[in-house]
């Protein structure tokens, strides 16, 4: 039974808006790298979304573990990349370096690589955004008792 | 995620200022006398970009995003073109007969604004990309 002050922390919710929230500062760095595409010396440096996916991963399994189920608060570790400010919201030290060769303005940027990590974020987001609201219909379902 | 969005106009005020300083490097090819109307030929210039946006609100903003850092001025972008009848050519002295012309290449103009323009154009997908995750976030309201 999950209690009505718990319901943003039940089932996927909390796992969903940390994806959100990464997405979401992830796409900050991109539009940085990709505002950055000519400036002299700019090397552009990303968060690696494969490492977020593995935190989260050990965060869910970590809240199954402590709760027997999907409730609770989740828990997600800091990692050298995933830093939290004071207010405990998700923060990005990008760190992820571009493996593109050295231009010679000193600038590694990749504008393929650029663009399709800006779709990639954009897709991870939609799908996010899309279970959430899938989510939130089963609750608001389970409220009016209807199927 | 509005930050996202400044730090593409960035991106684009950047790209389009150094369209402008293109432009006038064109623009300016062949002229030599200055607005008081004396020899003194139009020296290339260079938009030149480092990260960060100073114009930006908050702290954390600053660091994200571009601007023009300086539009530096080439002072040595001038050549002599061999020119003896011409009233603005040197009279006496080792250069009589040539007058100082810019020295502003139309391939490198072309070839910088065809990059500036490109990086525009990504500046312009990347705003796109924010404005769907915007849209889709405000749809879970709906």
């Amino acid at each position: 039974m999950v209690s009505i002050a718990g319901i943003s922390d039940s089932g996927a919710l909390p796992a969903l808006a940390t994806s959100m929230r990464f997405a979401a500062q992830r796409n900050r760095l991109l539009a940085h790298n990709i505002a950055n595409l000519t400036t002299p010396g700019f090397q552009p440096k990303d968060a690696d979304p494969r490492a977020f996916q593995a935190t989260l991963a050990g965060a869910v399994n970590e809240r199954r573990a402590r709760t027997g189920g999907l409730r609770g608060k989740l828990e997600l570790p800091e990692t050298s990349e995933l830093r939290r400010d004071a207010r405990g919201n998700l923060r990005l030290e990008p760190r992820t370096p571009s493996t593109n060769i050295l231009g010679q303005d000193r600038n590694n940027s990749d504008l393929e690589r650029s663009m399709q990590s800006l779709a990639e974020n954009t897709a991870f987001f939609r799908v996010a955004v899309d279970l959430m609201r899938f989510e939130g219909d089963r609750l608001s379902r389970a409220i009016r008792e209807t199927a | 995620m509005y930050g996202a969005l400044d730090i593409s106009t960035s991106g684009l005020i950047a790209q389009r200022t150094r369209m402008t300083v293109i432009s006038a490097n064109l623009a300016n090819r062949n002229t030599i006398l200055d607005t008081a109307g004396n020899v003194n030929p139009y020296k290339r210039r260079h938009a030149m970009f480092a990260p960060g946006d100073p114009t930006a609100k908050s702290g954390a903003a600053r660091e994200l995003g571009v601007h023009v850092h300086t539009s530096d001025i080439n002072e040595d972008a001038v050549r002599l073109r061999h020119q003896p009848g011409s009233p603005y050519a040197f009279k006496d002295g080792p250069n009589e007969g040539y007058v100082p012309v810019p020295d502003i290449d139309p391939v490198v103009e072309q070839v910088n604004a065809m990059e500036a323009s490109r990086a525009y154009e990504a500046n312009i997908a990347a705003a796109d990309a924010t404005k769907t995750m915007l849209a889709q976030a405000l749809r879970l309201l709906a």
